[in-house]
């Protein structure tokens, strides 16, 4: 149930518009329902603000959480 | 005028012990596995005393699977080779194909299949036991005895004066090559023969004291010695006789006196009698666990079954094709009426005694293991037309509500099944959306004795009818009317969450108790089945009773929209019991000139729209599918008179105007449809507000919606609709992100990108800022995951929160 480790921005050059620095692949962690998962996402190397991506939020993401929902 | 006294509709539990264990009890689960039937036998298994599963072994005739119906022979039937010559076959009288064709030829079947086909099962000897059986009588029950204990390993010796010639006596057309087939078997599993004169039956009776003193048990072949005792002098459960001594094996009567060996009947005497010598080997209860009576409920309807007449072979025995077309006729005998009418139950191909069993097993296994509970039993619409069906009651929308009360209660209902409907009853029921309109018309502190409900969805959808409603009734109605626009509650009934529904339900009392105890006029029938259980001791009565007393005759005066001509009647599965409510939208359409038709299944059996038991919320895939199907039996442009029906018809029409709602045939609102196009999630909470304005009056004009300048296309709020996601999330999530700057920004299209977290829900809204000072939303997307950084307002206490952790 594991996520792929590694989710990139579904298009563009986006960038932290408070820091004006591009984002960075950096590892974090997501939760829900008491579990936990290491996951790669795009972020703000400054002030830490995380992009969860479209495709990620209606596909792995949704998948995990109907799992977890269901356990 | 009727109303107010109606039981509540299946599913609609009484809500009276609010306290309960918070786990199922087990005796629950049989209560519910009772009443489905579709594991009972079919009637030809149910004659036969020896248990055949003539069924199955029709279905693998009938597939060419001649092997696999020879197993089934081997499993059940003792000495096959003679059993099938001489069976007088009762199942073929129990056959319900007798009256369609004539019955199925079972006997034959079987003939065909031991000729067609050589041993399949192989059987192993068991380790030798040291008890010790006797059998006096080589007739059929006292082969079938020695044949049964032979398998199981207990040393079995038959004591007559032949072995072969007992059965040719008695079954004359036995060929006697059966017989020495059968004798080999029963030698390989330790049955011996011993020859004993035959002389009288003083001899007989001595050898059986013998018998007695020398075996660990006995068994008396009646059809061999005439001083064995009668049947009647036995219980039949065991037909134990004395000490260690069964008997078995009579001869039969026919209605005129004559008499006969009825060979399903004394190998069936054998095998009963073969259980309780091994009872009395062993030392154990004679019929513990034991029963002699059988379920005989099952339901097979036979409507719409053509007769077609049995199959004869053109030779003496059936070819393969003679035999395959004949177990064709089979109607393989099962109930499954629910199954075929409820797209639910179809999903998961099972019957309600298995999702009872299913459910409960979920409910009780130790948390952590993956299970399928939750689609289960948040995928039931709770409509009750299973239990309407079923010739025994069974009603998933009890079961399903009692395990989702239970997961509430277990905190294990996942959050995301029901969240967007219960927010959705939050907003109906708060400051924005709900509110009582005192008739204006009445001198201060009298209250009228009457109170319109016309139910959070119509509110929601057509709050300019509603509120024209409102203004004719009050007036034709005397003593005034108060109008109460509010949530009945059901999302949060359907949900499981009983507290939350108890605390609704204070409200409402509290509101009804202080405006004068009025009549209540409810204008949606789940609205009516929630306030009945609310507000037991009230008079509730439909809008549509009211308006065809009221309205003797009316002109359709439409002039927005063509008059409908023909409709299908669609009853809403909240109004499944209340004929009145049926009979009144009847009357009021016809009245309006519109010329009903019925569909299928309607009043009582009607098919739910996919509204109910919040599936839409849930699972909206298979709530679309249940729209689809009603649609379609439905067949073309329907009336309804439940908002929900309309809506959600409309939604998947090609022309949504073809779903009409009673409203828009009637006088006092057909110039008033909003828009004849879906009215969607956001529009609907619009809709409320809306009707909240209108009635208490436009000083109330403060629509922060209308302020923010974000304009969202419609292809855009169309995916917004189906991800939940409601107008106001996504014009609070801009304006959020705005205000604090926290975003991000793509470089080549100049698009915004960032999140809100208002709820347990993280909404992201990806928007590029307007010439005009405005912005456009360009695409939305939500997820329930907790992502640190990524949440706003509150990222910084989400961080901490993961650091302690």
């Amino acid at each position: 149930m594991a996520l792929d480790p590694e989710f990139k921005p579904d298009h563009g050059d986006w960038y932290c518009t408070s820091c004006d620095v591009p984002l960075q692949q950096q590892k974090v962690q997501v939760l829900y329902m008491n579990s936990a998962f290491d996951v790669i996402l795009p972020r703000c190397p400054e002030c830490g603000l995380t992009m969860i991506p479209e495709s990620l939020a209606n596909g792995k993401m949704a998948e995990v959480e109907a799992l977890l929902e269901d356990k | 005028m009727p109303g107010g006294v109606l039981k509540p509709p299946p599913g609609f539990l009484a809500i009276t012990a609010l306290s309960r264990c918070p786990l199922l009890e087990q005796s629950r689960l049989r209560d519910f596995e009772a009443r489905c039937t579709q594991e009972s036998p079919p009637r030809c298994r149910l004659h036969c005393p020896l248990d055949m599963d003539v069924r199955a072994f029709m279905a693998a005739i009938a597939a060419s699977r001649p092997n696999e119906a020879r197993k089934l022979i081997e499993r059940h039937l003792p000495l096959p080779a003679v059993l099938c010559a001489v069976c007088d076959h009762p199942c073929e009288n129990a056959c319900l194909r007798r009256d369609l064709g004539g019955s199925l030829a079972i006997a034959e079947l079987e003939r065909f299949c031991l000729a067609h086909t050589g041993p399949q099962m192989r059987i192993l000897p068991r380790p030798p036991k040291k008890q010790r059986l006797a059998v006096l009588g080589a007739g059929l029950a006292g082969l079938t005895v020695a044949f049964d204990m032979g398998r199981k390993g207990f040393p079995v010796t038959v004591f007559d004066s032949d072995r072969v010639n007992p059965l040719l006596v008695a079954f004359p057309q036995l060929p006697s090559a059966a017989v020495e087939e059968e004798w080999q078997g029963l030698v390989k599993n330790r049955v011996s023969f011993k020859a004993v004169p035959f002389e009288d039956e003083e001899t007989a009776g001595m050898l059986l004291t013998e018998l007695e003193r020398d075996f660990d048990a006995v068994f008396l072949d009646a059809s061999r010695y005439a001083f064995a005792p009668e049947r009647q002098c036995l219980a039949p459960l065991t037909l134990h006789w004395r000490d260690k001594v069964c008997a078995g094996g009579w001869s039969d009567v026919t209605p005129t006196g004559a008499r006969y060996a009825s060979a399903s009947r004394q190998a069936g005497d054998g095998r009963l009698a073969g259980i309780t010598l091994q009872r009395i080997m062993g030392g154990v209860s004679l019929d513990a666990e034991r029963s002699d009576t059988r379920d005989s409920r099952l339901h097979t309807p036979l409507n719409g079954i053509e007769p077609s007449p049995r199959i004869l072979p053109a030779n003496d025995t059936y070819s393969a094709s003679e035999a395959v077309a004949e177990a064709e006729r089979c109607l393989q005998c099962a109930c499954l009426q629910c199954v075929q009418e409820c797209v639910y139950l179809q999903k998961y191909r099972e019957f309600p005694r298995l999702y009872a069993r299913r459910l409960f097993s979920n409910a009780t296994v130790v948390k952590g293991t993956r299970t399928t509970a939750n689609v289960v039993m948040n995928g039931c619409a709770m409509c009750g037309q299973c239990e309407t069906i079923c010739p025994e009651n069974f009603s998933m929308a009890e079961l399903c509500l009692e395990v989702r009360r239970d997961a509430v209660a277990r905190d294990v209902m996942p959050d995301s099944a029901h969240a967007f409907a219960l927010e959705d009853m939050e907003q109906a029921c708060g400051p924005d959306c709900a509110f009582l309109l005192q008739d204006r018309s009445l001198p201060q502190g009298t209250h009228a004795p009457r109170l319109f409900f016309p139910g959070c969805q119509l509110a929601g959808s057509r709050p300019e009818q509603v509120f024209s409603m409102y203004e004719w009734l009050r007036a034709a109605l005397p003593g005034g009317l108060t109008l109460l626009s509010t949530c009945c509650g059901i999302p949060a009934h359907w949900a499981g969450r009983e507290a939350l529904f108890a605390r609704h339900a204070a409200q409402l009392r509290t509101l009804w108790e202080h405006n004068g105890r009025p009549e209540i006029l409810a204008a949606c029938s789940s609205c009516m089945a929630m306030l009945n259980l609310s507000l037991p001791e009230a008079h509730i009565v439909s809008l549509w009773e009211v308006l065809d007393g009221l309205m003797p005759q009316f002109v359709h005066t439409a002039t927005t929209h063509a008059f409908p001509g023909r409709l299908t009647v669609q009853d809403p599965c909240g109004a499944r019991h209340d004929p009145a409510w049926q009979k009144a939208v009847r009357s009021l359409a016809s009245k309006a000139g519109v010329e009903l038709q019925e569909p299928t299944r309607s009043g009582e059996a009607t098919a739910c729209c996919g509204y109910g038991g919040l599936v839409w919320n849930a699972q909206p895939e298979l709530a679309a599918t249940m729209t689809q199907r009603r649609a379609q039996a439905l067949g073309g442009p329907m009336l309804t008179s439940c908002i929900m029906c309309r809506d959600r018809f409309a939604a998947i029409l090609a022309k949504p105007e073809d779903s009409w709602h009673l409203f828009d045939l009637l006088p006092q609102t057909a110039d008033l449809i909003p828009d004849r196009g879906v009215s969607g999630l956001s529009a609907r909470r619009a809709g409320r507000a809306t009707l909240r304005r209108l009635a208490l009056g436009p000083g109330l004009e403060d629509d922060p919606q209308k302020k923010f300048p974000l304009h969202i296309p419609d292809t855009v709020l169309a995916s917004l609709e189906q991800q939940f996601i409601l107008r106001q999330d996504v014009v609070d999530a801009v304006q959020g992100i705005e205000r604090t700057g926290a975003r991000f920004k793509d470089r080549e299209s100049g698009y915004f990108l960032g999140s809100w977290r208002p709820r347990r829900v993280t909404f992201w809204v990806e928007y590029r800022a307007d010439a005009d000072g405005g912005f456009t939303l360009i695409r939305a997307w939500c997820h329930r995951m907790v992502v640190p950084g990524a949440i706003q307002p509150s990222s910084e206490v989400i961080l901490e929160k993961r650091i302690r952790a």
